[in-house]
């Protein structure tokens, strides 16, 4: 098979035109709209604790069912479209970290605060992100790490100001991390 | 040297790959997403993905979603290389002495 250098150089422009296009439709499927949700919900998390104290913190677990439920409407909805392959390793994985992160703070006895439990609950959280990242895609390890830092920078250093630290760094941070993926992620 | 891939060089089927290329290494598209994004019809898209699949270069998945039939496609290691291997035989056309 012979060609031109005009007719490879088309083919090539071709290939690039293609790959522009996927790459552009792709982008709608990678995951932003969750971190939009969570976002979100972390940013009513933090103003619930915030402005309505023990009372706004009971509703906590409300936020978090409606969240995971709207998660797999949204992961079933995109799945339509472009989907990976459930990874029965990688779903064990998660279950056998949020069973034993279940378990340490009861065998720890650990007295906490409000704070801290949010705290807590945020890293296992980050511990799921910096797993699917190391097991799918790089960035959620990166944000997982990030966050990490945030949190823990937040209720050692700043507790007095915690809830708008987790609201601006926590849930902004997913949010503005959801707008890169959406539009600029390759 | 690189050779060019007869299969693959086709058009339609350079632009499915390319496009294909595009997707992580566990990842699926569904055979209408493609087709629209691609621009292509159901038949045009259906016979190069054929040609494809008979090459060994991509998978088709069929399956159900809810009541619906679904088509998944995604590309194998072997269409990923080969795919690979085209692009730099098309690159050493263009640049033959910084390939060599």
């Amino acid at each position: 098979m012979q060609l031109s250098p005009e007719e490879a150089a088309r083919a090539l422009a071709a290939i690039e035109t293609s790959r522009a296009t996927m790459r552009s439709a792709i982008r709608a499927y990678r995951g932003h709209a969750h971190l939009w949700l969570w976002g979100i919900i972390w940013i009513a998390m933090a103003m619930l604790a915030q402005f309505h104290g023990p009372a706004g913190i009971r509703l906590f677990p409300w936020l978090v069912g409606a969240g995971i439920a709207l998660s797999m409407v949204l992961g079933s909805v995109q799945g339509n479209r472009v989907r990976a392959p459930v990874d029965k390793r990688f779903l064990g994985v998660l279950a056998a970290v949020l069973v034993f992160a279940a378990i340490v703070p009861v065998v720890l006895r650990a007295p906490a605060n409000n704070q801290a439990i949010f705290a807590y609950c945020g890293l296992v959280a980050m511990l799921c992100y910096v797993i699917a990242g190391l097991w799918f895609d790089t960035y959620l390890l990166w944000l997982g790490l990030v966050i990490t830092a945030l949190i823990l920078v937040g209720l050692f250093c700043f507790p007095a100001i915690f809830w708008w630290w987790i609201a601006i760094f926590g849930g902004g941070t997913l949010i503005v991390t959801g707008f890169y993926i959406r539009y600029f992620w390759r | 040297m690189p050779e060019l891939d007869s299969v693959i060089h086709q058009p339609v089927r350079l632009q499915i790959m390319a496009a294909l290329g595009h997707l992580g290494a566990r990842e699926q598209v569904d055979f209408s997403f493609l087709k629209n994004t691609l621009a292509l019809t159901d038949g045009n898209l259906g016979a190069h993905l054929l040609t494809l699949e008979q090459a060994g270069y991509i998978a088709v998945e069929k399956t159900f979603v809810g009541r619906k039939p679904k088509t998944f496609v995604a590309p194998t290691a072997s269409g990923r290389r080969a795919f690979e291997a085209h692009v730099a035989a098309l690159t050493a056309i263009l640049k033959p002495n910084k390939i060599s």
